[in-house]
């Protein structure tokens, strides 16, 4: 419990470094939002209208620090502001339209991609120079070379366009409407496949290897040479001896991975026009949107933060060693 | 210009690896510090391998897919929806407030109307909720007969005191966007009052006289007041449910990634629409919209396609065409004139002669637009432009190397032994030419200029700035020279009092939305002030022309080509598109709503 108490106080001032950085960090952006929206017009609208736009932007001639402490204080009540870019809807519900597809696509590739990298690494390194071990992860992390809007883009144009194996663009057909049935899951699952395959193959490598060098480790420990002179079988040395063991690090990791779905996937997800944050992010770093920008990375960081924490706690569960340092 | 130009990603790769390895370092000291995991170094190198893809992937830059496509199946609309692509986004947002910055197409002049349109194509302002307009003898009373036969699309009556109430908003709330807010709101503001004596009939009383404010006037976009005068914040209303009076009003489907708009029922104009609606499909990019564009999935588009002829007529000559005139503002070259030696008009001529715009035509803009002349007009001023700009005095928008050397030898800058000039004081002419990251068609426009500088002793290198950075730099004249647009409208008093305008003019560090150059010129000043006072078209020619003149003789900034409007039409589904051949208005839709797509929405047909 001690060991809970104190982390969760390195995550408080983790967090409050986080929402500082995230506040100054765009603000160092040379420009100022009124006149890049008013410019992303390219000479549309008058001169006049800048004036309007800062108006109604509400953009504060406070001091800079003055402003910290408003932002953090609404922050704490949960009111994130008002979009300068989707002007003027709330940040919550442009971030809202996203999020769930964002959270479909990462977190499916993630979990795939953890477990059958995982899996494939925990059978590599058990029959090392074998043929999986000698073939998967040099290939793996061929693959995982490329960036992932490489192979998305590989992906779209060979499968969706010449093929027409799969769908282009968007998360479920346009046709068909939002009613949740198996119509509609059945085309959800549908458009998930080219992009989150695509996260998949580049990110599997990174698992394959950890897991297998790992492992390589913890086979040449003595209480697995015990484990088979106590004549257990080879199935049980492997998951529940070796794999165990081997996988704490690769938790850790994961707590990582989860925390930069969002990131990860900008590219793949524009690729695909698929209706996530990932453009969002772009957008608002572009049209210098400070509160959407804001909430965007306070995201990230939170679910890095938060999916760490959550680690922590499972560590105590898989390795009793924690709970008594 | 395609997606990476509206959104180029180096600002996000300097910003968001940042706060991505912050926030790593932070989960990483945590993990270091508690867990005595048996290898710690693994750990560490499996951690890192997710951020690395995290950080290649923002790194990766734009890249273009202009890819031939397979026949495939096009996905059923239903009869007579139009699906159209002009705004891109990723997922869409339901605004339909015509008064705030990102409303959904096609609010502005689609949901709502215009009182008059003016046709760039034909140079003339056409009837729309308004009949004509009438100016006071004084010029300071202005007044405009409306239509009586008009509806909201919930059955009301459109009346004059709808247009008051339209322009009295903008007077009482401050952050309405709108041309109207440029009449009514602010220090600039050249409308006193706006009353409705009787129902067809508004009369606007000026402040001063300011005859261009027609054309702001007449442009405003008109609500009804029956339902905005119950809504408490206009400017953060997203008016979920529009009532207008424009063709199409009735907002049938609203998802994430797809809506629909189908047509007003109570439609003034009768039989019109002659098609249901509207569907638009949320491209993230020109690259996706494309690609849907050439597949024959977008019956109508206004983006930029590479090579047009090869990559979307050739798919399908029979059905796909385009039209891109040269009617979009015209693309300058800007000198900083408070900077020696931009403040020798000799020297700006002599620059703009070692350009070679022919090449920036045909390469940099894939022949899309032609070069501009000496008058900086692009050709959406047909009643105004000088038919021979040679008449104009020298022609230094042609490309002439040999005479802008002699100019600028005259000028002093004397050409050192390894051919470069220099300043008086011996300092040498070494610029950048700022232009915004992954414009790629400006970026190669002046890669050709820089190339021409070298010719004539001057040392000027291409300079990309990430777009806000870019625009910060140039609206506050923190520059040597840089690439811009320039203003536009129906008469050519915005463009050239946005070239050499005391009205325009800005101090250096202080944020300016047109001139730039920072230039002033008093005789063109004088013009433009006699321009603004008058309504009659002869006179206002005759001033136009000296305007051209002036423009001519003390080169302000450096006309490069007049921007094209991007459009491209499927005949597969729908016919009766605006083309060469039949150039009833320009084709090109913007997302923020230009007054002729009016015209092309209600003349178009399903086949």
């Amino acid at each position: 419990m001690r060991f809970i108490l104190r982390r969760l106080g390195f995550y408080i001032i983790a967090a409050w470094a986080s929402l500082t950085i995230n506040f100054f960090l765009p603000r160092l952006i040379p420009g100022d939002p009124a006149s890049t929206i008013f410019a992303s017009s390219r000479g549309q609208l008058r001169p006049e209208q800048l004036d309007q736009m800062r108006a109604a932007l509400g953009l504060s001639k406070e001091p800079l620090l003055n402003q910290y402490f408003t932002y953090l204080s609404h922050v704490l009540r949960g009111d994130f502001g008002t979009s300068f870019s989707a002007f003027p809807a709330p940040v919550t519900a442009v971030i809202g339209n996203g999020f769930v597809w964002t959270l479909l696509l990462g977190g499916t590739a993630l979990i795939i991609s953890f477990i059958l990298g995982n899996v494939i690494g925990i059978i590599g390194s058990w029959k090392r120079g074998g043929l999986i071990d000698n073939t998967l992860p040099p290939l793996l992390i061929f693959i995982g070379a490329f960036p992932p809007f490489f192979l998305a883009l590989l992906a779209l144009y060979f499968l969706a366009y010449q093929f027409n194996w799969f769908p282009h663009l968007h998360a479920y057909s346009d046709t068909i409407g939002t009613d949740f049935n198996l119509n509609f899951v059945g085309s959800v699952i549908n458009h998930l496949i080219l992009p989150a395959t695509t996260i998949v193959l580049v990110t599997m490598g990174g698992w394959v290897l950890g897991m297998r060098n790992t492992m390589v480790g913890v086979l040449a420990e003595d209480y697995v040479t015990m484990a088979e002179a106590k004549g257990l079988t080879q199935r049980q040395i492997m998951f529940n001896y070796a794999a165990r063991n081997a996988l704490l690090p690769s938790i850790t990791a994961f707590g990582i991975a989860l925390g930069f779905v969002l990131s990860g996937q900008i590219l793949v997800e524009l690729i695909f026009s698929y209706p996530g944050l990932g453009y969002l992010l772009i957008k608002s770093v572009t049209s210098l949107d400070y509160p959407l920008m804001q909430a965007l990375f306070l995201m990230i960081t939170f679910a890095v933060l938060g999916a760490n924490f959550i680690v922590d706690i499972l560590y105590t569960r898989f390795d009793p060693r924690v709970r008594t340092g | 210009m395609n997606l990476s130009q509206v959104i180029s990603r180096s600002k996000l790769q300097l910003v968001l690896p940042m706060l991505v390895v912050g926030s790593m370092l932070l989960s990483a000291c945590g993990a270091a510090d508690s867990t005595a995991t048996p290898v710690p170094a693994a750990t560490a190198t499996k951690a890192a391998a997710p951020a690395a893809t995290a950080t290649t992937a923002t790194t990766g830059g734009a890249t273009a897919t202009s890819a031939p496509v397979a026949d495939t199946p096009v996905p059923a609309a239903g009869k007579g929806i139009m699906t159209i692509s002009v705004a891109q986004q990723s997922t869409w947002v339901r605004n339909f407030n015509p008064f705030s910055g990102d409303f959904r197409f096609p609010t502005v002049n689609g949901i709502y109307e215009p009182m008059m349109i003016y046709n760039t194509v034909k140079g003339e302002l056409q009837p729309w909720l308004a009949t004509k307009y009438e100016w006071s003898a004084d010029n300071k009373t202005l007044t405009i007969t409306l239509r009586n036969d008009v509806k909201w699309s919930d059955g009301q009556a459109f009346a004059a005191k709808d247009v008051a109430f339209t322009f009295n908003l903008f007077k009482t709330t401050d952050g309405l966007q709108g041309p109207g807010g440029q009449a009514m709101n602010g220090a600039t503001a050249y409308v006193d009052t706006v009353a409705a004596p009787s129902d067809t009939s508004v009369v606007f009383t000026f402040k001063q006289v300011f005859t261009p404010g027609l054309y702001d006037i007449i442009a405003q976009d008109i609500v009804p007041e029956h339902i905005w005068k119950d809504i408490k914040d206009p400017v953060k209303s997203t008016n979920e449910n529009p009532v207008g009076t424009g063709p199409f009003t009735e907002i049938k489907q609203f998802e994430n990634q797809i809506f629909e708009v189908d047509k007003n029922p109570n439609y003034w104009q009768p039989g019109k629409p002659y098609f249901q609606g509207m569907r638009q499909p949320a491209y993230t990019g020109n690259d996706q919209a494309n690609l849907a564009t050439v597949n024959g999935e977008n019956d109508y588009a206004a983006n930029f396609i590479p090579d047009i002829e090869k990559t979307f007529v050739a798919k399908d000559p029979a059905n796909n065409g385009y039209w891109f005139p040269s009617v979009g503002a015209t693309v300058m070259l800007y000198l900083n004139t408070t900077k020696k030696p931009f403040d020798d008009v000799n020297v700006r001529k002599a620059i703009s002669m070692a350009i070679d715009r022919d090449q920036i035509a045909t390469v940099a803009e894939y022949g899309y637009t032609k070069p501009a002349d000496v008058t900086g007009l692009s050709d959406a001023y047909p009643n105004y432009k000088v038919a021979d700009t040679s008449t104009l005095g020298d022609d230094w928008t042609k490309l002439n190397v040999d005479k802008a050397n002699q100019m600028l030898d005259a000028a002093g800058l004397k050409k050192g032994a390894d051919g470069m000039r220099t300043l008086a004081d011996g300092s040498a002419l070494t610029y950048d030419i700022n232009v915004v990251t992954g414009w790629s068609d400006w970026v190669s426009a002046c890669q050709i200029m820089a190339q021409g500088m070298k010719a004539i002793g001057i040392n000027a290198t291409v300079k990309p700035y990430d777009f806000s950075t870019w625009y910060d730099k140039v609206s506050k004249g923190d520059f040597d020279m840089s690439i811009g647009w320039s203003s536009g409208g129906a008469t050519p008093f915005n463009y050239y009092r946005g070239q050499m305008s005391q009205r325009s003019a800005k101090a250096i560090g202080e944020s300016a939305g047109e001139d730039w150059q920072r230039y002033v010129s008093k005789a063109g000043d004088d013009l433009l002030t006699q321009f603004a006072a008058i309504s009659d078209a002869a006179k206002a020619k005759d001033i136009a022309t000296k305007l051209q003149q002036t423009f001519a003789s003390e080169a302000p900034a450096i006309p490069l080509f007049p921007g094209p409007s991007w459009y491209e039409y499927n005949n597969s589904r729908f016919t009766g598109w605006p083309t060469k051949d039949n150039p009833y208005a320009v084709g090109s839709w913007f997302s923020q709503g230009t007054p002729e797509q009016l015209i092309v929405m209600t003349t178009v047909k399903p086949k």
